[in-house]
C-alpha cells in the first residue's frame, strides 16, 4: 500500500521542481472541527508540493464565494457543497476546466466513476461542456441512526426492508413509545431534511431514470410519482404517534435538537433518518458504534429497484488559475489527500485505491461500505435543481406540507415556481 | 392633600413601577443570554435558563465504570464500585432503573435484579455496587438511569473557547482588524461631514437647499443595493491605478505589501497582484454609507447655534475657516460625539459590509464579527458559543458608550429644539 503512495509524491516532487512556490487560497464551507481536517490535508498537500497553502471557511459559502468572483479576489481552489452552484460558476466564466485526463482518472479511479465525472461537468461561458469540477468528501444520506442498547431494552431488531422498518415503526407505537424524532428546522433553509427524505422515498418507489427525470424536470413536480414519493414521507412525518412531539413539531423542532430526543432518559423516539455528519450533534460524549449506531434506510423487498443510496458530496474546482490550483487538484487524486481526512472523522470517499483500514473507526467504514455497495447511487437532487427550487420552493413546500398542505398542492405550486424560472 | 410637596403623587408612582417594569421586560432576554453563556451546549437543548439558576430534578443517563479495567473478584462473584457522580454529593437521586423502559424502577438504596445472580445497588449519593459472573461483568459499564436533584451547574469553558480559541491569537488578530477597520471608518466620516455641515448650515450659495433635500433623500438608500456595484467600481479603480502606476512584479508587490502597510490597503496583494478588497475599500464604504445620517444631524445641530456669535465673528474680519474651526467645532462637541458612537456601533457590529469589501480568501484579513460567525461551526448549531461571543463582543462597545453617554443624550437632542 505504500508504494502508490510514494510515486505520487515523487510525481508531485517533480511537478513542485519545475514550478516555484507560490500561495494557494482554498475556500470551502467548513468550519470549526472540519476545518483542522481540511487543513491537515491541505499541510499534507504544502509539504509534498512546497507550495504555502491558506484555507479560508465560511457559513455563507454560497453568497462569499460569488462575492469573491465578483471582485476578482476569488481563491485559487474552491469547495463547493452543491455543484448546481458550481455549474452557475461555470457558466459565468468563473472557473477553470481541469487540466485534461482528470476525467478519465476519475473514470477509472472512483467508484461509479462516470456519474462523477457527469455531475462535474459543466457547461462553459461558451456553452461547450468541460470537466470543472472534482469530487473529493462525500456524505451518505441514506441512514437511520438509532441508539443499540434502546433497541436492546426494548427487543428490537434492526430492519433490513422498508416493510419491517414499517413494521417496526408500528410495533413501537403499540409499546406505547414514539418511533421517529424528525426536525426540520435550519434557519434560513428550514426543510431541506424533508427533501432529503423525499428523494429517499422517490429512490425507492421509483427507478433511477424516473429519478435522474424529476431532477432535471422532464417528469414534473407534480407528477402522481412525484406526489406519492412526498406522502410517503408523510407517511412517517405527519401522524402523530410516530414523530416525537406529534407532526405539528415536525417544521419547528431544528435539526441539530431532533436527535438528541434519541439518547434522552426516557427516550423521547427510537430513529432519526440523517446523513452521515449529524453525530456532531449528539450530545457530549456520545461515541459512535457503542452509545448510537446506524443501519441503512432500506429498501422495499417488494419492489425490485435494489439498494439505492443517496448522497451528497463537495466538489472542488479552480476558481483563479494558477499553477498550484492544478497542483492541488492532481494532490486530491493522489490516495494520501483521502486517507488523511479518513483517519479524522466525517470522510467518506469513492476512490477505489485508499487503504480503508485508514478510517479512524469501524462506523466510517461501515458507511463507506453502504456507499461503495450502491447498486444507484444518485446525489441529492436538490442540490442539483435550480436554486430557486432546490435550496427555495422544495424547502418551503415541505415546511407547508408537514405543517397540513396536502401534497398534490404543495408539488403543483414547487412545480409552478420551476416554470417561472425556465 | 395628596399633592403636598415632598409627597409622592399616585401618577408619579405609576410611571416609577411602569418604567421599572419597561427596564425588566428590556433586560429579561439580555440575562437569559448571559446565564445561558455560561451552560453547556447540552444543558441548553435539554433545559431553559430559568431553571439552571435553581436545583431541580433531571433524568441522567450514567454509565458505570469499565468493568474491564475496574471489576475486582470478591468470593467467586466479580464486583465494580464507585460514584455514578464525581463524588462530590451535590446531587442526590431519588429513583433509579437500569433499561430505558422503566427509568424509575428502584428506589435509591434498593438492589436491582438483573437476572441470573446479576445484581446492581444504587445509593442516593450516587455510591453504586455492581456484581456478577465473570461473563456479565464484561463488555462496556451498565447504563442508569437516574433522577436526581441536581444542584445549579455553570462552566466558563465557553468565555475560554470564545477568548483563547482553537487557533492560537486567532481572535486577538481580529480584534486588532476590527479597530483597523472602524476607527479610520468612524473619523473619516464625521472629518467630511463637519465640513459639509458648515458649508450647508452657515453659507449661502444657490441651490443649498435642494443639496440638503438630496442629502437627507440619501438616507432612505438601503445600502444591500450598493454593495456589489460598488465593490465593482473598486476593483475598476484599483486596475485603474495599475494601469497608471504600472504593474509591480510579482515580487515587488510581494515586498511592497510586506514592508508597507499602505501596499496592501491599495490592493496589491502579496499573493496574485491584484484585489479589489482592503482596508481603503471597506473605509470608504463605511464612509459613503456613513455620511448621509451624519451630515443631516451636525447640519441641524450647527442651524441651531446663536446666529448673533457667528455674525459677530465676521464683522471681527474672521474667515468661514476661522469661524469653522474656532467657534463650530468646539460648539459642536456633543453632536460629533454622539455620532462618533452612533458611527462606532455600527461599524464594530458590522459583519455584512466587512465579508463584500474586505474579507477575502487570504484569511487574514478576518474582523471580531466574522470570526464570532466562523466559531458556530460548520452547520452553526452552537448556541452556547453564540450567547458568550455576544458578550464578549459587547465590551468594547459598551466602554465606549459609558464614557461618552453624557454626550449621546445632548447630540440626540441634537437640531431638534431651536
Amino acid at each position: 500500500m505504500k508504494k502508490p503512495f510514494y510515486t505520487s509524491v515523487a510525481a508531485l516532487a517533480l511537478l513542485s521542481g519545475a514550478a516555484i512556490a507560490e500561495d494557494v487560497t482554498v475556500f470551502g464551507p467548513w468550519l470549526g472541527p472540519d476545518q483542522e481536517n481540511v487543513e491537515a490535508v491541505l499541510a499534507g498537500f504544502a509539504a509534498a508540493s512546497g507550495h504555502n497553502v491558506s484555507y479560508v471557511g465560511s457559513d455563507s459559502f454560497e453568497q462569499q464565494i460569488r462575492i469573491d468572483a465578483e471582485a476578482g479576489s476569488a481563491p485559487n481552489v474552491s469547495a463547493f457543497p452543491q455543484p448546481g452552484l458550481a455549474a452557475d460558476m461555470a457558466k459565468d466564466g468563473f472557473l477553470t476546466p481541469l487540466a485534461s485526463g482528470t476525467g478519465d482518472w476519475v473514470r477509472e479511479n472512483y467508484a461509479a466513476g462516470q456519474s462523477w465525472v457527469d455531475l462535474g461537468t459543466y457547461a462553459g461561458p461558451d456553452g461547450s461542456d468541460s470537466l470543472y469540477g472534482f469530487f473529493y468528501k462525500v456524505d451518505v444520506k441514506s441512514l437511520v441512526w438509532y441508539s443499540p442498547e434502546n433497541f436492546e431494552d426494548a427487543g428490537y431488531e434492526v430492519p433490513t426492508t422498508m416493510e419491517e422498518l414499517k413494521a417496526l415503526t408500528d410495533q413501537i407505537v403499540a409499546d406505547g413509545e414514539t418511533p421517529w424524532c424528525i426536525g426540520l428546522g435550519s434557519g434560513g433553509a428550514t426543510g431541506w431534511p424533508a427533501t432529503d427524505w423525499v428523494e429517499d422515498m422517490m429512490l425507492r418507489t421509483q427507478s433511477p431514470e424516473d429519478y435522474d427525470a424529476w431532477v432535471s424536470n422532464e417528469l414534473k413536480f407534480n407528477d402522481p410519482k412525484v406526489v406519492a414519493a412526498i406522502e410517503e414521507f408523510g407517511a412517517f412525518a405527519r401522524n402523530d404517534d410516530y414523530v416525537a412531539g406529534g407532526a405539528g413539531a415536525v417544521a419547528s423542532t431544528d435539526f441539530r435538537d431532533s436527535p438528541k430526543g434519541m439518547f434522552a432518559s426516557p427516550p423521547q423516539c427510537y430513529m432519526h433518518r440523517q446523513a452521515s455528519f449529524i453525530p456532531a450533534f449528539f450530545p457530549e460524549g456520545t461515541v459512535v458504534g457503542e452509545d448510537a449506531d446506524f443501519f441503512y434506510f432500506p429498501a422495499y423487498e417488494g419492489k425490485d429497484l435494489g439498494s439505492p443510496v443517496l448522497g451528497a458530496g463537495t466538489v472542488w474546482a479552480i476558481t483563479n488559475d494558477s499553477p498550484g490550483a492544478h497542483d492541488l487538484i492532481e494532490y486530491l487524486k493522489s490516495p494520501e489527500a483521502h486517507e488523511i481526512w479518513m483517519a479524522q472523522k466525517g470522510f467518506l470517499t469513492p476512490h477505489k485505491g485508499v487503504d480503508t483500514s485508514k478510517f479512524s473507526d469501524p462506523t466510517l467504514k461501515k458507511m463507506n461500505d453502504i456507499l461503495l455497495g450502491a447498486t444507484t447511487f444518485r446525489f441529492d437532487g436538490s442540490d442539483l435543481m435550480p436554486g430557486g427550487v432546490g435550496a427555495g420552493t422544495f424547502w418551503t413546500g415541505m415546511v407547508d406540507y408537514a405543517g397540513g398542505k396536502s401534497a398534490q398542492d404543495v408539488a403543483d405550486e414547487i412545480q409552478s415556481s420551476w416554470d417561472a424560472l425556465k | 392633600m395628596d399633592n403636598i410637596a415632598g409627597r409622592k403623587s399616585a401618577l408619579n408612582w405609576v410611571v416609577q413601577i411602569s418604567v421599572f417594569l419597561l427596564v425588566a421586560l428590556w433586560l429579561f432576554p439580555t440575562v437569559g443570554l448571559f446565564v445561558s453563556s455560561f451552560r453547556t451546549a447540552d444543558q441548553i437543548a435539554t433545559s431553559g435558563w430559568w431553571k439552571s439558576l435553581f436545583p431541580s430534578e433531571q433524568n441522567l443517563v450514567i454509565r458505570a465504570a469499565d468493568p474491564d479495567d475496574f471489576r475486582i473478584e470478591k468470593d467467586g462473584l466479580f464486583v465494580v464500585e464507585g460514584n455514578l457522580f464525581d463524588g462530590s454529593g451535590a446531587k442526590v437521586i431519588s429513583v433509579w432503573g437500569t433499561s430505558s423502559r422503566a427509568i424509575d424502577a428502584y428506589e435509591a438504596g434498593q438492589t436491582a435484579d438483573l437476572g441470573d445472580g446479576e445484581t446492581m445497588t444504587v445509593q442516593a449519593n450516587g455510591d453504586y455496587v455492581w456484581s456478577g459472573n465473570d461473563e456479565q461483568m464484561a463488555g462496556r459499564g451498565q447504563r442508569v438511569f437516574a433522577t436526581a436533584e441536581t444542584p445549579p451547574e455553570f462552566t466558563v469553558k465557553n468565555y475560554d473557547t470564545v477568548l483563547f480559541g482553537t487557533t492560537d491569537g486567532a481572535m486577538a488578530k481580529a480584534f486588532f482588524n476590527t479597530l483597523t477597520v472602524t476607527i479610520p471608518a468612524t473619523v473619516i466620516p464625521i472629518i467630511i461631514a463637519a465640513f459639509a455641515a458648515y458649508a450647508l448650515a452657515w453659507m449661502d450659495f444657490k441651490g443649498r437647499a435642494l443639496l440638503i433635500a438630496t442629502i437627507v433623500g440619501l438616507l432612505v438608500v438601503p445600502l444591500q443595493l450598493a454593495l456589489i456595484p460598488l465593490l465593482t467600481l473598486h476593483g475598476s479603480i484599483v486596475e485603474l491605478w495599475i494601469d497608471i502606476l504600472g504593474k509591480p512584479e510579482l515580487e515587488n508587490a510581494r515586498r511592497f505589501a510586506e514592508v508597507n502597510p499602505l501596499g496592501e490597503l491599495l490592493g496589491y496583494q502579496p499573493g496574485d497582484g491584484v484585489n479589489a478588497k482592503g482596508y481603503l475599500g471597506i473605509w470608504m464604504a463605511h464612509t459613503g454609507f456613513g455620511l448621509p445620517l451624519a451630515i443631516y444631524l451636525l447640519r441641524n445641530y450647527m442651524v441651531g447655534l446663536p446666529r448673533d456669535i457667528i455674525e459677530n465673528a465676521k464683522v471681527d474680519g474672521a474667515t468661514d475657516f476661522q469661524i469653522f474651526t474656532k467657534i463650530i467645532l468646539p460648539l459642536s462637541f456633543p453632536a460629533l460625539a454622539s455620532f462618533a458612537i452612533f458611527q462606532f456601533l455600527w461599524t464594530w457590529n458590522d459583519l455584512l459590509v466587512a465579508k463584500v469589501f474586505l474579507i477575502d480568501a487570504s484569511g487574514k484579513t478576518t474582523v471580531m464579527t466574522n470570526q464570532i460567525v466562523e466559531l458556530l461551526g460548520t452547520r452553526g448549531g452552537n448556541w452556547e458559543i453564540l450567547a458568550t461571543a455576544a458578550f464578549v463582543s459587547i465590551a468594547v462597545p459598551l466602554a465606549v458608550f459609558f464614557s461618552m453617554q453624557r454626550y449621546l443624550v445632548r447630540g440626540l437632542l441634537a437640531g431638534s429644539v431651536k
